[in-house]
């Protein structure tokens, strides 16, 4: 019921069903209609000749009779008289009949004429075969037709007479033109081809007409003309041979003469009204045909497109559907599952392992540095970038593995089938090694690293949140010890991993309650032991956790993308108080400030430093931007033209830690910088190792053949003869203090400037 | 109204012209007929056994002249527009299906006018010549 109906109702069904059902009524009722007119024809046309054969039937035998009456009484009053005079008395008598049609004549048993009422009394005709049939009998004889002279047809109905003796003396004749017989004939009730016609039992018709045409002489087959049944009240269809027509016809021997009437309705004729009638229904319902299909076919047709266009319409629908669906729950970057997918899978995956008693191993991945890389190579290539590690992630891990993309550069990768927490190692070791491969980006050659949490189920958590924690405790872990290496969760990882949280949610509104402080670090140069400069650190007056150092909470602030607000406070804030000294009538002082990568590569940079100077009114000179190596290898013209910018403004600019990390010797002379600041390890080293010679003094040569200053932060105590003796004319060593507030800081150049003025007022 | 009463006029004439021109044979009825006037119409359904009863419920009985006169041919042509052949298939027809009787049909003009002089309700038509002060001619319109 449910599966055929709505095919049923489908318009090309439908439309056919209901052309075919109207086609169907509109045929059966024609056919109905014209079979019926025809079947009523058939039955007019029998009752009519049947009719007609009555009507002729009592004419004909009325006519013999009277012409036999007219026989009998010229012979009655015949006598021993003479024939004319007795034909004379009878016509004046009016007892003959209308001399016009029928002509009486007596013959004697010679053949002569003896009388006749025929005016011209010189009929030709031989009489002898008439008066030879009826010498032998006594009932009336019907001549075959004669010609008369005229050229028409007579029949002549003869009896023979006796003279007083009883002899045969002659016969007496009544000649009528054949045509008499069938002059009932009317072409309004018998049209062109009906039949009457009066028949010789010896089988030659006496007088036939049909239409216009009067024949006699006509021989035909008596036998099977007229049939011998009694009952002869019914017409039949018959072929009649003379004229080759098909006819309603009727054929009665008379009862008391040798002769039989035929009667006949043409079978076309009388068909021929119901055949146009049929005709015309025929045209009608052809016509109506015509129309209905055409009305069908347009309907069909229309109806047909309306359908296609919703199917197709429903197909976009549904195509959409399942876009949306696969949207829903793939990332549309690296079409691997997202969150929401990755959750349902996860727990799944639980279900599955808890049925089996099998581990889980949940792999939780953040790229390092990543943020960095978008920065500066564009999101596009970042974009380009985590596809990558997408497709590279697929491939290290087996089919039954699944990799998501939570979000960002955050991806998970899920191992259902785990049985000791070694198989994951081989899998994570696998997935560093597919990473770090390097990538080509936007026509450069870079390499990423990831680090990675693992955790597992039900070992570290056995719902999925605590499990994603664990993952994500394990993955800072990884980060925290150098990146690019993974770490399976601990409990110990957990507790380190809540101070880590706390911070996270107090970092970002840190700044807009003001909560960061600079603290300075006073430079004191190494010849005079004068406070010469300063450099300004950011620290984090945290509400629970006290003061914290930037070490604490600056790698979070990149993470959480705050370091560039941050940096441009502490710019600002530096410069600030440096111009606020100033005014004091501090000596102008050197202010030295960190910059992150992140900080370095971002555009606006310059002018932000700029608009801070400005601001400010700082003697650009006094400014210090201190980079680290890992900028200045990164993308070398952008570097060379940040670095040209800045020296535009009149900062000065530092690597710091030279030489503690790449030694990117080939770019350093490429770079306009003004300064590098040895890393503390060459000098501490060199206070153990009595041979100056060494890395530092190489350095330090280094520095001076590119016209760079260099300078080092030293220990008083343990380099501070050697590095007196040895290098004190060659770079510009400085002792660091403890990093203080701004009122200490003061305080000591107070103290500082104070000591100068003793010497000089002494 | 007018143009019919014009060639009903002209028609007269014409058949008059006509009828001296060629000697037809002229309608006659008895003196004593009421009858005063016939159309050509009344004149051929009763010659054709169509009409038996004048409208005055008389009978009315024609006289014929025998097919060989000289005055039947010209009667039937002139006065019924029909041949000799046509009027004799009529009454075979009439005959043969027992519908009428053809008029008495005599030998002369003669006894024509004897007939027709004879009985007030007879009709027959004779030459000129046979009409006396017993018989009237009919005018047909």
């Amino acid at each position: 019921m449910r599966g055929w109906l709505p095919r049923l109702l489908e318009p090309p069904v439908l439309f056919t069903a209901i052309t075919l059902v109207l086609l169907a009524s509109i045929w059966g009722i024609t056919w109905n209609l014209a079979n019926r007119e025809q079947v009523a024809a058939q039955r007019t046309a029998a009752a009519l000749t049947a009719e007609l054969a009555d009507t002729y039937e009592a004419q004909v035998v009325r006519a013999l009779r009277e012409i036999d009456g007219t026989l009998k009484l010229v012979r009655y009053a015949l006598e021993d008289r003479s024939p004319p005079a007795v034909l004379r008395e009878l016509r004046d008598h009016e007892l003959l009949p209308y001399a016009r049609l029928f002509t009486v004549s007596l013959v004697d048993a010679a053949g002569s004429v003896v009388a006749t009422t025929d005016p011209d009394d010189s009929d030709p005709r031989a009489l002898m075969q008439v008066l030879e049939s009826a010498r032998t009998t006594d009932a009336m004889v019907v001549s075959h037709p004669q010609g008369d002279r005229d050229g028409e047809s007579l029949l002549d109905f003869s009896r023979r007479y006796a003279d007083a003796d009883g002899r045969f003396a002659g016969v007496v004749t009544v000649s009528v033109h054949a045509g008499y017989f069938v002059s009932s004939y009317e072409a309004r009730v018998f049209g062109k081809r009906g039949v009457l016609g009066l028949l010789g039992t010896d089988g030659v018709f006496r007088a036939l007409r049909s239409g216009d045409t009067l024949s006699s002489g006509l021989a035909t087959d008596y036998a099977a003309l007229v049939s011998d049944d009694a009952d002869e009240g019914t017409a039949e269809v018959r072929l009649h041979g003379w004229d080759n027509t098909r006819r309603y016809s009727i054929a009665r021997k008379l009862f008391e003469f040798p002769l039989a009437i035929v009667v006949g309705l043409a079978e076309a004729e009388q068909h021929a009204a119901a055949a146009d009638l049929r005709r015309r229904y025929l045209r009608r319902a052809g016509a109506v045909s015509a129309l209905l299909l055409a009305v069908m076919a347009l309907l069909g047709g229309l109806s047909w497109r309306l359908q296609q266009a919703r199917a197709r319409a429903q197909d976009e629908r549904i195509e959409h559907a399942r876009r949306l669906e696969h949207l829903a729950f793939h990332d549309n970057l690296t079409d691997l599952p997202n969150r929401a997918h990755f959750s349902h899978l996860l727990i799944q995956g639980m279900q599955q392992a808890r049925r089996y008693e099998r581990k889980l191993a949940l792999l939780f991945l953040d790229l390092d540095h990543f943020k960095v890389i978008n920065d500066s190579l564009g999101h596009e290539a970042g974009d380009e970038l985590l596809q990558e590690i997408g497709r590279r992630l697929h491939g290290s891990v087996r089919a039954s593995d699944i990799v998501a993309r939570l979000s960002g550069d955050e991806f998970v990768v899920l191992l259902p089938e785990i049985d000791t927490p070694d198989q994951v190692v081989p899998v994570a070791e696998k997935i560093l090694a597919a990473v770090a491969r390097p990538f080509t980006l936007a026509g450069q050659e870079i390499s990423v690293t990831v680090s990675v949490g693992v955790t597992l189920f039900p070992d570290d958590g056995d719902d999925e949140q605590t499990l994603m924690k664990s993952a994500d405790v394990a993955m800072y872990h990884a980060k925290e010890q150098g990146k690019n290496n993974f770490r399976f969760f601990s409990q110990a990882l957990s507790t380190d991993s809540l101070e880590r949280l706390t911070l996270e949610a107090s970092l970002r509104n840190a700044l807009e309650r003001g909560e960061f402080r600079l603290c300075y670090q006073a430079r004191r140069s190494m010849s005079d032991g004068r406070i010469t400069g300063m450099e300004a650190l950011v620290h984090w007056q945290h509400p629970e956790l006290g003061l914290l150092p930037p070490c604490k909470f600056v790698p979070l602030a990149e993470e959480l993308g705050l370091i560039l607000a941050l940096g441009r406070w502490a710019l600002t804030s530096a410069c600030r108080q440096n111009v606020a000294w100033q005014r004091e009538g501090f000596p102008p002082l050197g202010m030295a400030v960190k910059l992150s990568e992140r900080q370095f590569i971002d555009e606006s940079l310059v002018k932000n430093m700029a608009s801070a100077l400005n601001d400010s009114g700082m003697d650009p000179q006094l400014l210090e931007v201190e980079i680290t190596e890992g900028v200045v290898i990164r993308d070398i013209q952008q570097t060379i033209r940040t670095l040209t910018d800045l020296k535009r403004l009149g900062v000065r600019v530092a690597i710091n830690d030279f030489g503690a990390g790449y030694s990117s010797l080939s770019n350093l002379q490429q770079y306009p910088i003004d300064m590098i600041r040895i890393h503390r390890s060459f000098i501490r080293d060199r206070g153990r190792n009595p041979d100056p010679s060494g890395l530092a003094a190489a350095l330090i040569k280094l520095g001076r053949s590119l016209s760079l200053t260099v300078i080092a932060e030293v220990e008083p105590e343990a380099q501070a003869d050697f590095l007196r003796t040895q290098l004190r004319d060659e770079f510009q060593g400085y002792y660091t203090h403890q990093p203080m507030s701004a009122e200490d800081f003061a305080q000591l150049m107070r103290q500082q400037l104070a000591a100068e003025d003793r010497p000089r007022t002494d | 109204m007018n143009w019919r009463v014009v060639a009903t006029g002209c028609w007269l004439v014409l058949s008059v012209v006509a009828g001296a021109a060629s000697a037809d044979p002229v309608v006659v009825v008895s003196a004593q007929s009421p009858l005063s006037t016939l159309s050509r119409d009344e004149l051929t359904d009763i010659y054709l056994g169509r009409l038996v009863r004048l409208p005055n419920r008389e009978r009315i009985v024609p006289i014929d002249q025998v097919e060989r006169s000289p005055e039947h041919d010209a009667f039937y042509t002139a006065y019924l527009g029909r041949s000799a052949a046509q009027i004799k298939a009529h009454w075979s027809k009439l005959i043969f299906t027992g519908r009428g009787q053809p008029p008495r049909a005599l030998g002369s003009g003669e006894a024509v006018a004897e007939a027709v002089a004879a009985n007030p309700n007879a009709i027959g038509y004779v030459d000129q010549a046979f009409v006396d002060e017993r018989l009237r001619v009919l005018p047909i319109e």
